[in-house]
């Protein structure tokens, strides 16, 4: 057989046709690694295929849908764009596959992405209510672009110019400035100097995960651009959407690697972790609570570095040049869990799913806003698990997950309390 | 021609007869089974015989009652419909010993006394049944799911493949069994499943209405090097229940049984009735019979940390299981068991059933071991409704594989040649088994009436069943009578 | 292609509009290949189709009406409970009902007595998980812990484990069967109650319905519900540790333990398994075929050919590794007393003991299954064949033979002739050939080495896992019994007498002999007009 010509950018659907081919039906894609199955109960990690029992809306299912997409055999309907998008990408199935084997299924489904978008049937009607806000305003929420810095309260230190660069985001400028409030005081509580962008614009993460690709790119060159021109070294963010954009999905877009960026990517727990250790950052107040730790998924699963990649694939399916694949092994597991012993008078409890098995909070990514029913099922799902393991409170380090189980608590009358590590770390110091 | 000509055309005028004499000991068996005429017997001495006895019985629409013993206790055997008996005894051979694969391939005739003397010369065994009588066929036992009194191997049932004559008459080869060529061939039979389906488990339990099974492969195991029994005085049932849950799942143990005084009187006493009244008074009300066995390699290690864990389970946790190698006031009665455990019952003598009044009934099912206690509480308060003594009562309980279940086998011992105490027991024993099996106690093997008891209730399966038997017996000349048809 | 509309309305009344669909993008999910067990070959391709509509029932009683439904409408289903089993396991004709088993996952166990009672849709891992929280374990089938318990259970159901536990037949308890016409069968004590503990049947055992040595792939019936056996395990915890890729069961050293020895020839390699056997110690023993090695070592399909490219036939030919698990099962003991009676055998063999990692990625939870396609991309085990340990060491040799001809499109593997292990103490052997081919290559050859191998066991006089549904019944049925075929088909024409559960199984293989024009060159043997023997 002919030697093919591939690479890993998303924009065409056909560099996955092997990987979609080969997809065997094993549902590692769907099931907690079996390694770690904690029994029949909290079995699963795929909030599509766990929400919506057919097999089309498991990874194994959509790897075939898009092999029939990829030759033109299904034509794109409402059905069709559900069991695309009704999705948060949330890299359970690329984590899970990869455990064994080499295929990318979360770059194929990116790809089915931005193929829907391409032949003007995606995103969905939510979706380009977002892209909108973000054209005309710069955040999603279609919220006044003026308004993004008003979080910032006078007992905040924000440097004119400093080595950290704190990228605060749409959700924590607009909907949760605590998250933001907690980070910015945590910066200053360890002595560590940050700046704000001058004019912070969506990280663009909505645009990306559902398929504009063009729009996504743009936003990206703007941002990547916006910071080397402050000089910072590193970015740190507290949202782990934003995390995974900057440090995954604008150098995958802009085809370059992560360390070459021109400066650092790093989340708020990788850098509280740090500090703990380095002893300046100080937590002594105790927070008295049975405390579970969700691992946000785009500091998980998703959250490893981007090398471009091109090249052959032949006999056999080898690849040349080599390749090492992501597989999520440099997901920030340790640290959150080492901030959350290091504060006295937690008691830190584990649930049955934990790190690159964790349920996904089902907002991220687009879901929210055009599947809340997936969103909330998932968020509702995870809080059983959580009272489980008979935690008063729910830890997570993004803002999407805060909110999506705040409200899911709320609509169920479940009293857990939900927080983002950095308002628990800002409790203690 | 007429069947009598045929049927000595196929199996020579020696192999035949239809005297009343003869055929009167075919007629009853130690069940209380009414007697049952067949119109002759025949004696093939091959496959090939019987097939075609069966295949003349197909066209005379003549019933085959297959016969591979002379010890029945359970009225499979009895015709029901007349018809021509199969005596399967001349097919008697054992055809190969295969000590690589520990497998052991026999014909239908062959009887335990044959086969455990031939396996000892090879420093073999089989598993076996509690006491199978010398003269009854191995083969027929493991058929029909008699349950071994060893406990320990997690993969249960000896039985490998199997050759059958069906009853439409084609000779089939089941299992690995079936390759062409079998046995010179690369496969030696040890799987029993297959081929398409698995042909062996309709075979299972059938009483013969099946199909006439002519050899089986059978596993074999190695003779211990070092057998220890130990005994225990069980006055809590419950109590000895909870301690063989604890035990056998740690895989102790090789034979593991509990016997109440009456059935454990009656099969150790010497001299009857004086030593049968004194033991049957002085025994404990259930004795738990266990034998720790050393196998082919480091005997004494396998025995020691066997007794080391028994041990240290009985200190912690079961203070009043006394495990001993012998009973008080019953001098060598451990040695005396090993050796019956390990031999069937011989020949000579009387079985033991039938020694005390002469005759016996067996009720047997397969129970959950901790539902033992009510099933003796139920047959206690049952027997005396009926006048039979409660200390006449037999039981025996086997546990199976690791304890997960276990056989119970009450026996009431009567006087056959009593007419009405016959009649009492046939009562007594109905009644007893609805009363048992209205609190969950499964007859898997339902002999006699217990058959349409169990058949009734069962009307799905018995309803498959009957489309599965007219797929193999179309026309209904397998031991009619038996079972649902 | 569509359902016929009034079957349609009446499935939908019985699942509710949830969980019924004949949406196009619902049924192409559901699409065989072309990736998977046995895809990418010419059975797959010629004699799979997407279902025309997919229903996905909740308990026996949904299953029996839709099944009921189905007869009524002559409408053809096929069982489906993961769909992992391949090609086999999903529609082979237009207008097809898919019935998704997934949702039958009710689970309960009793502890005491060692079982657990599963729908359709549990897997091995959570009930592998379930059984060692309380002591025990099951054995995890050679497909992986993401198998259907059931549909292993009445397909294949084996591992090196089985050299303790035993053939799967045995270890299935009270279960629950719709019959092919929509019947409900009990079997074992569900027959006459609601406590499923114990399977056999009353009088003859129609468990025997439920499988061959291997299984019917659904075309007698659907099984709902089952209880399995449990087997005792040890008290110790396997504890899950690290991060994926790299995760594996940290075993308690002095309960559990697995160890490779290093054997000096292949004879002393079999004579370790024998003797093994008769002194009846041991969880697991099996050997070790040289490219598992390669396959666990590397982190990529890439890094395999590397590793594997450096072997050939004379390593291949030298590697005699039996890997042994010990488990304490009475104490730490008695798993020492195991170290020392295989230890006295190793020695008498010359074996030298390896350096062996104190942690499991496979066997107990079966992880890593899916690792089988990493090589080539695409995968199936053509023949796994449990008999005596005699047939199973030649039953390699000549295999290995047979699969030189048709490499490639086979794997280059320098000859390995296959994994063979002991089975019930011994009493029992086992042999597995495993084949590799990449599915974009003309694989003619490989469907050819297939049919091929089904006539070299006939000729050699093998017992064979190809038999029934896998392979051209007419092509084995004559030479096994003989004419097993005419009584599988006897009842399948009892129970099935519209041929609607999952049509045409089991003359499937034999439909594919005739449909596909490349195998006409292998088709020498006599089959009636297989294809109007199927009403539909």
């Amino acid at each position: 057989m002919p030697k093919k010509q591939v690479s890993l950018d998303v924009r065409q659907l056909d560099n996955f046709v092997y990987d979609m081919s080969r997809c065997i039906k094993c549902k590692g894609c769907y099931w907690v690694e079996h390694t770690y199955m904690p029994g029949v109960n909290f079995s699963t990690r795929c909030p599509s295929n766990t929400w919506n029992d057919f097999d089309s809306y498991g990874a194994f299912g959509k790897m075939r849908i898009g092999m029939a997409v990829a030759e033109g055999r299904l034509p794109w309907t409402p059905k069709l764009l559900e069991i695309i998008y009704a999705d948060p990408l949330c890299g359970a199935c690329d984590v899970g596959c990869k455990r064994n084997l080499d295929l990318e299924i979360e770059l194929s489904l990116e790809a089915l992405r931005v193929k829907a978008v391409k032949d003007g049937a995606g995103p969905m009607p939510a979706h380009k209510k977002v892209a909108e806000n973000i054209a005309k305003t710069h955040n999603q929420f279609g919220s006044p672009h003026q308004n993004r810095k008003k979080w910032v309260t006078g007992d905040i230190q924000v440097a004119a110019k400093a080595d950290a660069l704190y990228f605060v985001g749409c959700s924590a400028s607009y909907l949760n400035p605590e998250i933001a409030q907690a980070t910015a005081k945590t910066l200053n509580a360890s002595g560590t100097p940050f700046m704000l962008m001058p004019d912070e614009w969506c990280c663009g993460n909505t645009l990306y995960s559902v398929g504009m690709v063009d729009e996504a790119q743009a936003l990206a060159r703007r941002n990547v651009d916006a910071v080397k021109a402050t000089g910072a070294k590193t970015v740190i963010l507290s949202c782990a959407e934003g995390y995974r954009m900057w440090k995954t999905d604008y150098p995958k877009m802009l085809d370059v690697a992560t360390r070459d960026l021109g400066f650092q990517v790093m989340h708020l727990v990788e850098f509280a972790d740090a500090m703990v250790k380095k002893g300046t950052l100080k937590p002594t107040k105790p927070v008295n609570a049975r405390v579970a730790y969700h691992d946000s998924c785009s500091i998980g699963r998703l959250a490893d570095s981007w090398i471009p990649w091109k090249g052959e694939r032949g006999w056999m399916g080898t690849v040349s040049p080599p390749l090492k694949r992501r597989r999520g092994t440099e997901g920030l597991y340790a640290e959150p869990r080492n901030i959350l012993k290091a504060i006295p008078g937690l008691n830190f409890v584990e649930m049955p799913r934990t790190r690159e098995n964790a349920f996904c909070c089902g907002a991220g990514r687009g879901t929210k806003e055009a599947f809340p029913q997936l969103a909330s099922f998932s968020a509702k799902h995870r809080l059983d698990e959580v009272k489980s393991v008979g935690a008063e409170l729910l830890v997570s380090a993004c803002p999407w997950c805060k909110n999506n189980f705040a409200l899911a608590a709320k609509e169920t009358g479940n009293p857990v309390k939900v927080m983002d590590i950095s308002e628990l770390i800002l409790a203690s110091v | 021609m007429d069947n009598k000509d045929k049927l000595i055309e196929i199996v020579g005028v020696k192999n035949f007869s239809d005297e009343p004499e003869v055929l009167e000991k075919y007629s009853t068996d130690f069940s209380f089974l009414p007697a049952g005429a067949a119109n002759c017997v025949v004696k093939p001495k091959d496959a090939q015989e019987i097939q075609k006895i069966i295949q003349f019985a197909n066209e005379r629409l003549l019933p085959i009652v297959p016969v591979s013993s002379g010890v029945h206790f359970h009225g499979a055997t009895i015709p029901k419909q007349g018809g021509i008996i199969l005596d399967l005894s001349r097919l008697n051979r054992i055809l190969e010993i295969d000590e690589d694969n520990r497998r052991v391939r026999i014909e239908a005739g062959v009887t335990w006394e044959q086969l455990t003397e031939e396996l000892k010369k090879k420093g073999m065994r089989m598993i076996m049944p509690f006491l199978p009588p010398a003269g009854r066929s191995v083969l027929t036992d493991y058929l029909e799911r008699e349950v071994p009194t060893n406990t320990v191997y997690d993969y249960g049932e000896p039985m490998q493949s199997m050759e059958v004559i069906w009853p439409t008459g084609e000779i089939f080869r089941m299992g690995s069994a079936s390759v062409n060529g079998y046995p010179d061939s690369a496969s030696k039979g040890a799987n029993p499943s297959g081929p398409g389906i698995d042909f062996y488990r309709f075979l299972q339990g059938a009483q013969g209405t099946m199909g006439v099974v002519t050899w089986t492969n059978l596993k074999i195991e190695s003779i211990p090097k070092i057998d220890k029994v130990f005994l225990a005085r069980v006055d809590d049932l419950a109590y000895a229940q909870e301690f063989l849950y604890r035990i056998l799942p740690r895989r102790i143990g090789q034979e593991c049984l509990l016997l109440n005084n009456t059935d454990l009187a009656t099969i150790v006493a010497e001299k009857w009735p004086v030593d049968f009244e004194k033991l049957r008074t002085t025994l404990p009300s259930w004795t738990l019979v266990l034998v720790v066995s050393g196998l082919l390699r480091r005997p004494e290690e396998k025995i020691a940390y066997e007794e080391n864990f028994l041990n240290q389970v009985i200190r912690n946790e079961f203070r009043k299981m006394e495990l001993q190698d012998n009973l008080p006031g019953v001098p060598g009665i451990g040695q005396k068991l090993l050796s019956l455990l390990r031999k069937p019952w011989p020949a000579g003598k009387t079985y033991w059933k039938n020694i005390w009044k002469g005759g016996s009934q067996s009720l047997f099912f397969i129970a959950r071991p901790n539902a033992t206690p009510v099933y003796v509480d139920i047959v206690k308060k049952n027997a005396p409704q009926y006048g039979y003594p409660v200390n006449d009562i037999g039981m025996y309980i086997q546990p199976i594989e690791h304890n997960r279940a276990c056989h119970m086998e009450i026996t009431f011992f009567y006087n056959p040649a009593d007419s009405s105490e016959k009649s009492r027991i046939a009562t007594l024993y109905r009644n007893v088994a609805l009363a048992l099996l209205n609190q969950g106690a499964f007859f898997s093997r339902p002999y006699g009436e217990l058959a349409s008891m169990m058949y009734e209730r069962a009307a799905s399966y018995t309803m498959a069943l009957k489309r599965l038997k007219k797929v193999f017996d179309p026309k209904n000349i397998m031991n009619p009578g038996n079972l649902c048809f | 292609m569509a359902i016929v509309k009034e079957a349609y309305k009446a499935l939908e009344a019985i699942v509710g509009s949830k969980y019924i669909s004949d949406d196009p993008a619902i049924c192409e999910g559901y699409r065989s290949g072309p990736g998977g067990y046995e895809s990418g070959l010419g059975y797959e391709r010629v004699m799979t189709k997407i279902p025309a509509a997919v229903t996905l029932p909740r308990n026996t009683e949904e299953v029996q009406r839709i099944v009921k439904v189905c007869n009524r409408y002559k409408v053809p289903y096929v069982p489906y409970s993961t769909g992992f089993y391949g090609p086999r396991s999903h529609c082979h004709v237009e207008n097809e009902l898919l019935v998704d088993l997934k949702r039958l996952n009710d689970f309960e166990i009793d502890e005491k007595h060692f079982y657990a009672v599963v729908g359709s849709g549990v897997i091995y891992s959570p009930l592998q998980e379930e059984a060692m929280k309380r002591g025990a374990y099951v054995i995890i089938g050679g497909g992986g812990a993401q198998a259907s318990v059931i549909a292993n259970l009445i397909g294949d159901g084996w591992s090196p484990l089985s050299h303790r536990i035993g053939l799967p037949h045995r270890r299935i308890l009270g279960t629950e069967v719709v019959l092919p016409d929509g019947e409900l069968l009990k079997l074992g004590t569900l027959a006459v109650g609601e406590d499923p503990f114990w399977g056999d049947g009353i009088g003859p055992d129609l468990r025997g319905l439920l499988r061959g040595y291997t299984g019917l792939r659904g075309c007698l019936g659907i099984v709902t519900k089952m209880a399995v056996k449990l087997l005792p395990f040890q008290p110790e915890r396997l504890v899950p540790t690290g991060i994926s890729p790299n995760t594996a069961l940290a075993l308690p050293e002095k309960r559990v333990k697995w160890v490779n020895y290093q054997m000096p020839s292949k004879e002393a390699q079999v004579k370790a398994m024998f003797e093994i056997g008769k002194a009846e110690v041991g969880g697991a023993v099996t050997k070790v075929p040289l490219f598992w090695r390669a396959i666990a070592k590397a982190e990529s399909k890439e890094e395999f050919w590397q590793i594997w490219g450096k072997e050939n036939a004379d390593t291949i030919k030298n590697f005699h590794i039996v890997r042994v698990l010990f488990i304490g099962f009475t104490s730490e003991e008695q798993m020492q007393y195991d170290e020392n009676v295989i230890g006295d055998i190793m020695k008498e063999l010359g074996a030298v003991t390896r350096p062996t990692k104190p942690s499991d990625e496979s066997w107990i939870k079966n992880a890593d299954s899916a690792g089988m396609w990493l090589m080539c991309g695409s995968y199936v085990s053509v023949d796994y064949v449990i008999e005596t340990l005699s047939q199973a060491v030649v039953h390699g040799e000549s295999y290995a033979d047979l699969k030189r001809k048709y490499t490639p499109p086979l794997m280059p593997d320098y000859g390995d002739p296959g994994w063979f292990q002991s089975f019930e103490l011994g009493h029992q052997g086992y042999s597995e050939f495993l084949i590799y081919w990449d599915q974009d290559e003309d694989t003619t050859g490989v469907d050819h080495f297939y049919l091929e191998t089904s006539k070299m066991n006939i000729k050699n006089r093998y017992y064979t896992s190809l038999l029934g549904p896998h392979q051209p019944l007419y092509l084995t049925g004559p030479k096994y019994g003989p004419n097993y075929h005419e009584w599988l088909l006897k009842i399948k024409d009892e129970f099935d007498p519209l041929w609607v559960c999952h049509p045409p199984v089991p003359l499937a293989h034999d439909a594919f002999v005739e449909k596909a024009d490349w195998m006409k060159p292998v088709k020498d043997w006599k089959s009636p007009e297989v294809l109007k023997k199927v009403p539909i």
